[in-house]
């Protein structure tokens, strides 16, 4: 297949530059954004202070991995606003992950850093084989969650014409991908798939879309799915990776001529691959837990962020630019239910606002079609053992109602017997993962 | 008593020009809109033919009055991208209205009519008091509604810090608030309404939240609202009206200082009150549907634009240009739940595809607290009175289902026996509404 990449022409020079030309302009950023940190976020300076580093100790990449990492942990310590570097008054975004009634994590944009995620989201729609005038159909969710709003500006950027769909509504995001004939869509790998059964169940063969590329993300996802996805559609289907705390999407990206694992825009995150449990520096090639340093931002820059993603770094490519291989594991409890970031502690925090319920619970997942499923099992509390079915409901009703409300999915509860929830010799196990692997 | 901040510092110079200056730079813009969906537009190329009119015969403000409305009818008719007047790839940003498996209305948008468009939307943010010192709340649903991010590009405009948070889980939205310390909020005034409840279940005082200012609207509200909002929330809050098939919100806004209706942001909008009934021109004052034609937009312009909304044009106060008055209903059967647009045929061609289903039905509106809910009764057929009570609730799951997958609302569906429902003599009457006026 050919003419599917960007011309050179079209490309960032800086996207063909050599390597020593990258880490130069890495070695001067970084250094910026240390020193960024450093001058104007309390909380980070505390950090470099009890760690015996200082940004002027930074010479060479090498010298990173000197200074300390920065967790999930850190933003929900300085909830909300206690990581920006800038005054209030150049924030212009404010983006925040599901949480619960504790602390969702926030993040930040100045008007700078809102176009230099336009621009690598724009880029990555060019290295997924889009170009200026195709139709965008953007069904990633919009609002607080970067997915919908990151990608829309990026397909704003680049000149396309966007539809800005948002998640839900298959029907009818079917029956406008019909009307509106649009060339790329952009959503979670499993909603795609959702939505191929309901062209079917509206009797269309959704090979005959008029889509040409699908750009894929906001969860891990395997070869095999992108080979039936290419297959149901007909079209490319390119990987797309980023995360709220690091900008959000477009912190890497797949090439469409090489569909080899995204490609990092190296010149705005630096890339790391540590040991989990010691937190060494690993060499490129190795299996670990990526982590990542913003080199630009200026809201909210992160140092050595901890994403819990394990994977490995990969020689470049299709781009002067290192890449990521899959998303194989993660290194912490989350899951991603749909696109939606879920903690178990986020649950359990909603289940002990529910007077009747006890802290004994197990999360399962289940796929149904292609689309994960949460029950919830929780036990009741002993002192209620004797709760009729009704009550029981009522409670079950109720959490449902919360983790809708605060975390944004919908789940199944059930409310079980004193006693019936195995209990653990140690660590309890949380989460049940019931869905297939491949 | 919170502090509220005055009218802004710094207005654009056409919102304190002389009413000549308006008229002549409208005469200039509106030749030129004309002209242009004349050029560009087959589906008005052929209405102006047939109404004898050609763009050329527009030599005075009045002479607007022969050319042709355009209704929601000619949007559908040139479904989905007949009536855009520039070429596809310069189409930037397409919007729909919710819409069955019919037609949705669908809109385009040029860079530059974007560009306006935040413009206008920033302006209104300035004149209901907004600046570049606010965190702005929006709580406008986000996507191909043109309300969030219609919104939302006005105040990234005026340099506010932007929440996006968007409609529903109405506690996370008071948690943030409580944690964020917007001092702005945009909603629809019920669903803002129904977050200074969620503040008093959560035992909190809206009245001391960090809220300064309300900018409501995407549904009809009064003056009783307007009172009650600004006790309960201590905020000012002002009325934002706007249309998709126009552009979206920000067509009109209230200024702080007045609160005496939506000014109309007449440099881009040109506005006409007609009689409903003869489509004839009425004076300033006077009761009648609202009719809108653009000036300035590029990808889909639009000549006298019939709004549906009843209301008046009230002379200039706070700014040069014309406000409209509260908007008192509509002519024709449209509703608005939880400022969703919503009208009974499209609830209509859902029940038709249902096979259970009859095409007796009635929707009836409820107010629950501040929020409305809509319910639909409809009858078996005939040849299915006997079905089961299993049989029953499938079509009401399938119903409610559809509704909300392809017009967005949350229903009530009840499956009623043949014959239950009263039929009417002539035009049929297919909603109640319950709701307090």
């Amino acid at each position: 297949m050919q003419n599917k990449a960007p011309l050179d022409k079209d490309l960032d020079p800086i996207e063909k530059a050599s390597r020593d030309e990258i880490a130069a302009l890495q070695v001067s950023r970084l250094r910026w954004s240390l020193t960024h940190a450093y001058n104007n976020v309390a909380h980070y300076r505390r950090k470099f202070d009890e760690a015996g580093v200082h940004p002027d100790e930074f010479r060479s990449l090498e010298d990173l991995a000197r200074f300390p990492f920065t967790t999930k942990q850190d933003l929900r310590d300085t909830y909300p606003f206690g990581m920006f570097a800038v005054p209030r008054q150049q924030v212009v975004r404010v983006h925040a992950s599901s949480g619960t009634t504790g602390k969702p994590t926030v993040v930040g944009y100045t008007k700078a850093d809102i176009e230099m995620w336009a621009d690598l989201m724009a880029r990555s729609i060019r290295a997924s084989g889009g170009r200026p005038g195709d139709k965008v159909h953007v069904a990633y969710g919009y609002g607080l969650f970067t997915g919908g709003l990151g990608a829309h500006y990026g397909a704003e950027r680049l000149g396309c014409t966007v539809i800005p769909f948002g998640g839900g509504q298959t029907e009818r995001q079917v029956q406008l991908m019909r009307d509106f004939q649009p060339d790329i869509i952009m959503v979670t790998p499993s909603y795609l798939l959702n939505i191929a059964d309901e062209f079917v169940r509206q009797g269309h063969d959704p090979k005959e879309s008029s889509m040409r590329i699908g750009i894929l993300g906001a969860e891990p996802w395997t070869n095999n799915m992108r080979q039936e996805i290419e297959a149901r559609f007909g079209i490319d289907a390119i990987d797309i990776y980023g995360l709220s705390e690091v900008i959000g999407p477009g912190v890497a990206n797949e090439c469409i001529e090489s569909k080899d694992g995204p490609t990092v825009w190296e010149d705005h995150f630096y890339p790391e691959i540590i040991d989990p449990a010691t937190g060494q520096a690993l060499p490129d090639g190795s299996h670990g837990e990526l982590v990542f340093t913003s080199l630009t931002k200026e809201a909210l820059p992160v140092i050595r962020y901890r994403t819990r993603d394990l994977t490995r770094l990969l020689p470049p490519t299709s781009r002067s630019f290192r890449r990521m291989d899959k998303i194989t594991g993660r290194s912490d409890d989350m899951l991603i239910i749909r696109g939606v970031n879920v903690f178990p502690t986020q649950i359990e925090e909603l289940i002990l606002k529910l007077p009747s319920l006890s802290p004994h619970y197990v999360l399962e997942v289940t796929r149904e079609g292609h689309l994960d499923e949460l029950a919830v099992l929780v036990e009741l509390k002993p002192d209620v053992a004797a709760a009729s079915k009704a009550a029981r409901q009522e409670m079950g009703h109720s959490l449902q109602h919360h983790i809708k409300s605060y975390i944004g999915i919908s789940t199944e509860v059930k409310v079980v017997d004193v006693g019936t929830i195995e209990r653990s010799i140690g660590k309890a196990r949380r989460v049940i993962d019931k869905r297939p692997k491949d | 008593m919170k502090e509220h901040r005055a009218a802004p510092q710094a207005l654009e110079p056409i919102e304190t020009a002389s009413r000549d200056e308006i008229a002549a730079l409208q005469l200039e813009r509106l030749r030129r809109t004309l002209a242009h969906v004349h050029r560009n537009v087959p589906h008005y190329r052929a209405k102006f033919d047939a109404a004898g009119m050609h763009p050329d015969d527009l030599r005075s403000l009045e002479d607007l009055s022969r050319f042709p409305f355009t209704t929601k009818d000619d949007l559908r008719q040139t479904y989905p991208f007949g009536l855009f007047a520039v070429p596809m790839e310069d189409v930037v940003r397409i919007h729909a209205s919710s819409g069955t498996t019919g037609k949705p209305t669908v809109v385009g948008y040029t860079a530059r009519d974007i560009d306006t468009w935040a413009d206008i939307m920033a302006r209104s943010i300035r004149a209901a008091g907004g600046s570049r010192h606010d965190i702005i709340h929006i709580t406008h649903g986000y996507g191909l509604f043109t309300g969030g991010l219609g919104v939302h590009y006005g105040a990234e405009r005026v340099g506010c810090t932007v929440v996006p948070i968007s409609t529903g889980q109405t506690e996370r939205q008071v948690q943030l608030i409580q944690d964020f310390k917007p001092t702005m909020i945009v909603g629809t005034p019920s669903y803002v309404m129904n977050i200074a409840d969620e503040f008093e279940r959560q035992g909190l005082n809206p009245a001391a939240s960090s809220l300064r200012r309300a900018i409501c609207g995407a549904e009809p509200w009064t003056e009783q609202m307007r009172a009650e909002l600004e006790t309960r929330l201590g905020v000012d809050a002002l009325d934002l009206y706007g249309l998709s098939e126009v552009i979206g919100p920000g067509v009109a806004c209230e200024c702080i200082e007045s609160k005496d209706g939506p000014t109309v942001w007449e440099d881009h909008f040109l506005p006409e009150i007609i009689d409903p009934e003869t489509g004839r021109i009425l004076p300033d004052g006077e009761m009648g549907e609202l009719v809108l034609t653009s000036l300035t937009k590029e990808a889909m312009p639009i000549v006298r634009f019939r709004t549906r909304d009843l209301t008046r044009l009230l002379p200039p106060t706070a700014r040069a240009f014309r406000r409209v008055a509260k908007v008192t209903g509509r002519t024709d059967d449209m509703l608005i739940i939880r400022g969703v647009n919503l009208f009974p045929s499209q609830v209509e061609e859902l029940i038709l595809k249902q096979p259970r289903l009859s095409p007796h039905y009635v929707l009836e509106v409820n107010r629950d607290g501040h929020l409305d809910t809509l319910t639909i009764l409809v009858e078996l057929k005939a040849d299915c009175a006997l079905c089961s009570a299993t049989d029953r609730e499938h079509a009401a799951h399938a119903l409610r289902h559809h509704v909300k997958s392809y017009i967005g609302v949350n229903t009530e569906v009840r499956i009623m026996d043949v014959g239950s429902l009263e039929r009417s003599v002539g035009k049929a009457r297919r909603v109640v509404d319950h709701r307090p006026l």
